[in-house]
Formats: C-alpha cells, structure tokens, sequence
C-alpha cells in the first residue's frame, strides 16, 4: 500500500480486466468493492484481484460503487457475484446473502468502531461531542454509523439532534481526513482502516486521536446471494480466499491490506452488531 | 525661477535637461506600472474567473445536494494543485449564504455565514491588486445549470504580484536614476562645451578690468555657428569701444588747445600790449641815457611789463602741461585762471565777479589739473555766452566735506543742446563743441555733481566736488 492512486485509475483497471476477462474462454467473475472500505488503493486492490484471479483461474472484474447500498444492490439484482460488504447491510439481507468469507486481522475475525476526534480536542468520550459536527462515512457501514448511532440511542439521544450537522464521507479514510482537517469535531471509523492508516499515513492518524472503541465485532465479510454461494464462481473465490495464505503472492497481497487471512464463518459472528441493529430499530 | 537665476547657464542647463529627464522617466515608469497592474488585474481576474467557474462545474451538483463531504474533498483537492497556492482559502456556501465547507475548515466552519468571511469581498469584475493587500477577497455566485445555486468565497494571495510590482517600482527607479544621472552628466559636459564660448564671452565682458578685452582667437568656435559670430560681433565691438574711448582721449586732449585757442587771441593782445609800453620805454632809455632817473623808471616800466610777460606764459605753459601734473589743488591755481580768462573777460568788456575761499579745509587732495580745466571752461562758456557788458563771476568755497564751484553769466540760458552735453550721457550730436562734455566727464571722474539753474536772468552752473581727506587718503 505504497500510492494512493485516484479513483479513476482504479476504474481503467477495471475496463482493463473487464476487456482481459472477455478475451478469456471463462466469463468474468464480478467481484464488488466500495470505497468505504480501504479506500480506493489501486494497487492493494489490484494485486488482491490479480491473486484471486489466478487461484480462481479466471478473470476478476472488480465493481466499485460510492455506497454500501449501490453494491449491496448490486449484488441483490446479481450485477456483481460477490462482494466484499459490511456486516451491517449483511444482516439487513441476511435472508438473500450468505457468507463466502471473513478476513482474519490480528488473530481474529473482528475489529471494532472508534470514535475520533482532533487530537488536541479535550473531548473523552461520545457524551462531550454534544452540539458538535460529526463525520459517518456510509449509512450502512456499521462502524462507520450503526455503532455511534446505538451508542447515541442506548443515551437516549439521536444523532440528528445530538450533533449539530452529521455529514457522511462514504469511506472511512475521508472520515479521518474530515476530523484531522477540522471539517468536523468527530467522526465514527473503521478501528482497522484507522490502524492501517497508522501505519502508512501516521502523519494524518496523528492529528486524530480515538477517544472511545467499541466492543469487537464481526469484520465485514465477502458475501453472495444465498442462491449463488454453493456455484462453482464463489466456491472458486471462497477457496481461493482461503488459499491466500499458501502462496507467496497471496501473503504479499495479504500483507499490503494488512490482513492475517480469510476463513469460513458463521452468521453469528455478526450477533454484536444484531444487537445494535435491534437497538437502533427500537 | 528667480532661487535659480543667480546660477550660470553652463549649470542651469543641464540642470533643467535633467529635470525633463526625471519628468520624463516619472512619466515612463508611470505608464509601466499602469500597464503592470492592468496585466495583473487581467491575470488575476482570469485566473480567479477560471477558480470560479471550475469549481462551479465540480461543485454545482455537489452544493444542489449539499453534499458537505464530497464539496470539501473536491475544495481540498483543487489546494493542492498549483492554483492552491495562490487560492490561499475558498469556502463555499449554500443558496442561504451557509457555508458548506471550506478549504480551511477550522477558519470557516460549517454552517457559517459566508457574509462572515466576505465583508470586504469585492465581485470577480471589481478584482485589483490594489498595491498595499497582500490578500485579495472574492465573492462570486455559484452558477449551476443557468441558476445560482451557492455562493462561492475565495482568498487570493497576491503578495508575488505586489512584490513584483515593488521589485519593478525599484528596477525602475534604479534604473532611471542611473539613465538620468548619466544622460545629466553627459547634458552637463556637452552643455559646458556648447556653452564654453558663452562662457568666455561673459567672463570677457564682466571680470576685465578696466576696458573690455577681445576673444582671443583660439577660443572663438570654428565655423559660422551663432557662437562664432557672437564673438566675431563681441570683438567688434570691443574694438568700437576701444576706438570711441581713443576719440574721446583724442577729443579731450584738443579740447585743451581749443581753450587755449580760444584763449590765443587774448593772450596775443595781452603779450602785445605791454610790448608798446615796453618798445616806447626802451627808446626812452636810449633817448635818454644821460638821466640816470629816467632810465630807472623806464627799467622799472619794462620790469613791470617783463613780469606780466613772463606770468602770462608760465600761466599758458601751465594750463598746457596740466595733464602731467599731479600737483593738488591750491589758491594759486585760482590765480592762474583770473589771468588766463582776465584777457577774454576785458575782449568782451565784461565784469569779472571772484571769490575764491579755500579755507574750509579744499587745500586738499585733489588734483589742479582737471579742476583748472572745469573752472576755465565754464568760464571760457560763460564769458561767450554773456555778450558784451554782461556780468561773469566765480564763486569757490571749500567746506569740510566738499569743494563748491559756482560760475554764473548774466547771458542768455544755455540751449539745450549744451545743457545735454553739460548734464547727460547721450552721444553727442555733430556740430557742438566737446568743452562741455569734458567738464562732465572731468566731474564725473572726480565722483562729483553737475547742476544748472536760471533765474533771474542769471545762468547758475553749480559743481560739487568731494574732498578726499587725508585720513582716508592715507588708508588707501
């Protein structure tokens, strides 16, 4: 994860593979991504479809959309086979999605939510940040909203009231980015993309600081529809995912997300976030 | 111009072409600079034009749905492309004037009001590097899809400009100091050589002592320029001079002999007279050689005669030697003028009045000659203007500060014409005499006074002469 490449690169990298992919006997397996999640490094996610290309020996056309919502559609209406969601929006569809996979970061399958804010803000927790600006990054992304907005509704508050103006970024990066440019006072983050970031861009993590995390919860998985997960194409890409561990490449590509691997998981991983999702809904 | 009439030309000329120099060179810059800040204007206007209308094409969809994130990054973005350094801040703002977001969040925060950040903020048209702010403010409408939609803030740092502006203010003044102090100089020098004959020509007409001198050759300019005939013209005129004071010189030495002329006829009879008496004493001597007692009367009678003889020629030598001597003035040159106008004073049967006083203090520093000449030419005058049987007199008195001479006739005024000659400097007409003239211009030389006055059928000529003490003699 050396660049930080524009998106429009990454969208002719996709033409480039959805061209390759045409020129290949096997159809194109349509792979979704959203800039929520690891934002738009062209690079990382390149060398990732290229290691899943070959374990799964066809051609990857990667689908990237703004919004959880835009690929979680997407995958509804079988515009992409499978897609790398949010826990969140898994479970909004758990009856139509199953999960192929789950990326394994520092030992587990889990992460959590921070809230940040400016490091020289004095806040220490949510309850400070009343009448503030907050950042979310997507309104499906369960650390990026469906934690702070529990956190919020088990205090009795809603966070079109609490905060003065809450705006989403729809990537968690941009959250960052809005909280240490002082767009806004706090944002809710990715606990992982955060601590990615603090390894490749300390500069920007050090004008943040997290002052609450959440309890550790399902990482966002890679699902298909529920009537597609048991056909070959997502079988191939479960297995290659599974794979990665075993090739020098796949540990590379694996190293540059900053992920230990991928292993099969159950729907109950994501009870954490069940939870708050009832909170929410209450 | 008066602090610099005082100054020589050779400096004043110079000093004036320096003058257009810096008139002209203050023009110049002035225009430079004007079209500086008009290029600056333009480029900044077009460069803030092009600010305006591309974040209006980014941003138009974005602020309709204001999209606070998606308006920030893209704000963001632009700073960090080269217009970002000279955009040094840029918020945009919703219809209602709230701002939405800016590329310095912590200054502008969200929700603002845009009027806040605006308040000396002028319209794209109206933008100027006006010379003393370093930050321009721009408020510019939003224009999306034919409607305004936002509104959009933008801070420009022109500090390169106006540094630019103040480095081309110094490159100017720099170099049209040097342009124009070396264009002076070289005004200078070429005006002093210009004017070197000038120079020369004045320098030859006010610092000569004496009587002006001519240009000598070697320094009159070759050719047939201006300068060159000024001096061929000087030179003539020294010359003229020249030759009009040696007439004049000429003129006054035979003004001596006429007066003596004039006087000739007198003094023949005057010599003539006594040499009858003295003729008949010398046959009395002979007829009577035996009469010891008759010779002594008659040696006695020729005595006499020998004496006035020989008083009436010292007297005439005098009068012509007049001009050599230094002597001063005293009660025996009066003497000499009674004897010398007595033969013309008896010709015309007239009456000689003389009174002659000294003792004020006039056996003084002056000198005989020129007096003698005055006295006997208004005497000489007087005594032919009064006719037969008229009345002539003398009046000298000495006082302590000067000494007074007082010729009166009982003739006719003088005409005017021997009043101009007597009392003014005009040039003198053909046809009259010079004794006149030569009183004034003996007067003159004595720093003395000339006045005339008629009354009573009497004509007055008055002459005042200042007495040169011994005191101050002896200083000088």
């Amino acid at each position: 994860m050396e660049h930080l490449i524009k998106r429009r690169t990454l969208v002719q990298a996709g033409i480039a593979a959805l061209v390759m992919g045409q020129a290949r006997a096997q159809p194109v397996f349509r792979l979704g991504l959203t800039p929520v999640f690891l934002d738009n490094d062209a690079v990382v996610i390149d060398g990732l479809r290229r290691v899943l290309s070959r374990g799964m020996g066809r051609e990857i056309e990667l689908v990237q959309r703004r919004t959880y919502q835009e690929i979680t559609g997407l995958l509804l209406e079988r515009g992409v086979d499978a897609a790398w969601l949010c826990g969140y929006p898994f479970l909004q569809h758990a009856d139509l999605l199953d999960l192929v996979a789950v990326p394994v970061w520092r030992g587990g399958p889990r992460y959590q939510s921070y809230l940040i804010v400016a490091a020289e803000d004095p806040a220490a927790g949510l309850a400070d940040l009343r009448g503030g600006t907050h950042a979310f990054s997507d309104p499906d992304s369960n650390s990026g909203y469906l934690v702070t907005a529990t956190d919020l509704r088990r205090m009795g508050e809603r966070a079109e009231t609490f905060f003065s103006r809450s705006i989403f970024t729809f990537g968690h990066r941009n959250v960052v980015r809005a909280v240490a440019d002082g767009l806004v006072r706090s944002g809710s983050v990715d606990g992982y993309v955060w601590e990615a970031l603090a390894e490749i861009e300390p500069d920007l993590t050090a004008r943040t600081q997290v002052i609450a995390r959440s309890e550790w919860l399902g990482f966002p998985p890679v699902c298909a529809r529920r009537d597609s997960v048991g056909a070959e194409p997502v079988q191939g890409l479960q297995r290659a995912l599974m794979g990665l561990e075993a090739t020098e490449e796949g540990r590379r590509a694996l190293a540059s997300l900053q992920l230990d691997g991928f292993q099969r998981a159950t729907p109950d991983l994501f009870d954490g976030i069940a939870d708050r999702m009832r909170d929410l809904e209450e | 111009m008066k602090p610099f009439a005082p100054m020589p030309l050779s400096i004043k000329l110079p000093l004036l072409a320096a003058a257009m120099m810096i008139l002209v060179g203050a023009v110049a810059s002035h225009q430079v600079l004007r079209s500086l800040a008009r290029v600056q204007d333009a480029r900044i206007q077009e460069l803030a034009q092009m600010h305006v209308e591309g974040l209006s094409v980014a941003l138009g969809p974005l602020v309709l749905r204001h999209d606070v994130w998606e308006v920030y990054d893209t704000l963001d973005r632009a700073a960090q492309g080269g217009e970002g350094r000279r955009m040094i801040l840029t918020a945009v703002a919703d219809d209602r004037g709230r701002v939405l977001a800016a590329t310095d969040p912590r200054r502008v925060p969200m929700d603002s009001d845009i009027a806040e950040l605006a308040g000396d903020a002028v319209a794209l048209e109206n933008l100027s590097v006006d010379g003393s702010r370093p930050v321009l403010s721009l408020l510019a409408p939003l224009i999306y899809q034919g409607r305004m939609v936002g509104q959009i803030a933008t801070e420009l740092d022109v500090s390169d400009l106006l540094t630019e502006r103040r480095r081309a203010v110094l490159i100017l003044i720099f170099g049209n100091a040097v342009a124009i102090g070396l264009l002076s100089l070289a005004g200078f020098v070429a005006m002093r050589t210009m004017l070197r004959p000038v120079t020369t020509l004045a320098r030859q007409m006010t610092e000569t002592q004496g009587e002006p001198h001519q240009i000598p050759i070697a320094e009159i300019p070759r050719g047939d320029g201006e300068l060159a005939r000024l001096a061929h013209t000087y030179n003539s005129m020294v010359d003229a001079v020249a030759a009009k004071a040696e007439a004049e010189r000429r003129l006054a030495e035979r003004e001596r002999f006429v007066a003596l002329g004039r006087l000739s006829s007198s003094l023949a009879h005057e010599i003539n007279n006594p040499l009858g008496g003295l003729l008949n004493a010398t046959d009395t001597i002979r007829a009577f050689a035996d009469r010891p007692d008759v010779v002594r009367r008659s040696a006695d009678l020729v005595e006499r005669g020998l004496r006035h003889l020989r008083d009436v020629t010292r007297v005439t030598l005098d009068q012509n030697r007049i001009d050599t001597t230094d002597r001063d003035l005293g009660p025996d040159d009066f003497e000499d003028l009674k004897l010398l106008i007595q033969p013309e004073v008896s010709r015309h049967g007239l009456d000689l009045e003389w009174s002659v006083d000294l003792t004020g203090g006039a056996e003084c520093k002056m000198p005989a000659g020129p007096v003698r000449q005055i006295v006997l030419n208004l005497l000489l005058n007087a005594c032919a203007a009064s006719g037969q049987s008229g009345r002539v007199g003398l009046r000298a008195r000495s006082g302590v500060e000067q000494l007074t001479l007082q010729v009166t006739n009982t003739g006719p005024d003088m005409p005017q014409s021997a009043l101009d000659r007597l009392l003014d400097d005009g040039p003198l007409l053909p046809g009259g005499g010079v004794g006149l003239r030569l009183v004034r211009e003996l007067v003159k030389g004595l720093g003395g006074w000339i006045a005339h006055a008629h009354e009573n059928g009497v004509t007055r000529i008055t002459v005042g002469l200042p007495i040169v003490r011994e005191a101050a003699n002896a200083q000088e």
